[in-house]
């Protein structure tokens, strides 16, 4: 795969010493992680072991607590750094799609470049078109969110971030929330999207896709990174006790 | 009775003067409501600013004791003070009137879009971030459309409440609807034919503003099955 000649580049994303806190509760004790252009990671563990904050601090939806986050040469969590730039170059895909209800899918998907004037509402239509064919809802356009499925939705919300060509995409258990029908059309979307190339890290309980996709996968426990293997080594010679547990649990 | 209405009615055309009374009425309650709209917006958005570290701005106080005094006290004493105190040196009754129930009626949006803004599903915001726009582009694009379609029907009761609410004006002499019954009366030496009257008249058109708000809503509602 890709990551053997991508290891001597410098990381698109460095995790370095990354904990968070809420209240007495500590989340993430302490994690290093070094991401590379290209790299696809996939994030599994216990419910509650702290992936999904991971998954957030990345993009500062969460505030870390200690440690420092880094995208190519900037510090995301540096306070005199422009988050919104930052954000503008990471896609986050959510559990529970969160397309703006006020706004039909074409709306939904040139909203934020137009806004920013990164495109202009030509360009960005036509890019938005492009994309919603990829995915195959271009006859969606002019339908509101409320008015699709959820693995329509979930299909709209990827685009919606593609839309603004983001360095690395966020997927935080994308599937979770949908009928067991929907999971395909949208595994098939991220796996498309895997192939082309994208940077991705996704938290995620398919395992089926973690095998398929991922270069390495990452299981997270007790707030630090328990076992980091390539998806062949995770799944058939787990070396830390509680991954077996939780691997004989799901499998 | 009819003798009573016919002189309180129809006699020297005094049926003019209700809808004159009418017309400044409507005139105060509209552009009370628009100022109530704007001054509550933005009180709403102070209000619920905070620093990074959870504590109110400065702007937030003041938003704050704004909606809490206002809310805290009668509107009759509001209207008082806005006429012989702060705007003392202006005799435009409308301009006063409008003043000070815009600025009443701004304490009152301002909560009911607090709760218009609060039921709006926190991703909506986090979706708007993660995108790279600011928390004001989402707030103003994404969020504040959600809430006022949220709190629409408390927002067209406050202004039915604000009409009815207007009728004190009549008090420091703005000639609304309540003053123009009160005019006839001076001229009938009979107030209980003028007051039926003015009531009557408040009451169509709340009743016809209801049918109306009832049917927008209808259609809003028809708009999101989910």
């Amino acid at each position: 795969m890709t990551s053997a000649n991508t290891q001597q580049d410098t990381p698109l994303l460095r995790v370095r010493g990354l904990k968070k806190d809420f209240d007495e509760n500590h989340v993430l004790r302490g994690i290093d992680y070094d991401i590379y252009k290209g790299q696809k990671i996939v994030l599994v563990g216990p419910s509650g072991c702290g992936k999904s904050t991971f998954l957030r601090c990345l993009d500062m939806l969460e505030t870390p607590t200690a440690g420092e986050v880094w995208l190519g040469d900037t510090m995301v969590n540096d306070p005199k750094t422009d988050i919104n730039k930052i954000r503008q170059r990471m896609g986050m895909v959510f559990q529970h799609f969160n397309l703006f209800n006020n706004l039909t899918i074409m709306g939904n998907i040139t909203l934020a470049p137009v806004k920013l004037k990164i495109m202009t509402k030509e360009e960005a239509q036509e890019k938005a078109l492009q994309l919603l064919r990829r995915v195959k809802l271009e006859d969606k356009a002019d339908a509101y969110p409320h008015q699709l499925s959820g693995g329509q939705q979930q299909r709209i919300a990827i685009c919606r971030s593609l839309e603004m060509n983001p360095d690395v995409m966020l997927f935080d258990e994308p599937t979770s929330a949908l009928d067991p029908e929907m999971v395909g059309e949208v595994l098939d979307v991220m796996t498309e999207l895997a192939e082309q190339g994208m940077t991705m890290v996704c938290v995620t309980h398919e395992m089926a896709f973690a095998k398929k996709v991922a270069n390495r996968v990452i299981f997270i426990d007790e707030g630090v990174i328990k076992e980091d293997a390539p998806p062949d080594e995770f799944f058939a010679h787990p070396k830390n006790a509680r991954l077996q547990d939780f691997l004989s649990k799901i499998l | 009775m009819a003798d009573l209405f016919y002189k309180s009615f129809i006699k020297a055309n005094r049926w003019q003067m209700y809808l004159q009374g009418l017309g400044i009425t409507m005139w105060v309650t509209v552009l009370a409501a628009a100022l109530g709209i704007a001054l509550g917006t933005l009180a709403c958005l102070f209000n619920m600013q905070r620093t990074k570290d959870g504590r109110r701005t400065i702007g937030s106080m003041i938003a704050y004791v704004y909606i809490d005094v206002i809310r805290g006290t009668p509107t009759m004493i509001q209207l008082l003070i806005m006429w012989n105190v702060i705007m003392a040196s202006s005799r435009n009754k409308i301009f006063v009137a409008v003043m000070a129930f815009g600025i009443n009626s701004g304490a009152y949006v301002a909560e009911i879009l607090r709760g218009g803004i609060q039921s709006v599903d926190p991703g909506q915001m986090e979706a708007g971030r993660s995108l790279g726009m600011t928390r004001w582009e989402t707030m103003i694009s994404v969020v504040l459309p959600q809430a006022f379609k949220n709190c629409f029907p408390s927002l067209l009761n406050e202004f039915i409440t604000l009409l009815k609410e207007t009728s004190i004006a009549s008090a420091v002499g703005l000639r609304d609807l309540t003053h123009a019954a009160d005019l006839v009366s001076a001229s009938t030496y009979e107030i209980f034919m003028p007051l039926l009257i003015a009531a009557l008249m408040y009451y169509i058109v709340i009743k016809v503003l209801s049918i109306l708000f009832n049917k927008l809503e209808r259609r809003l509602r028809e708009s999101d099955i989910r």
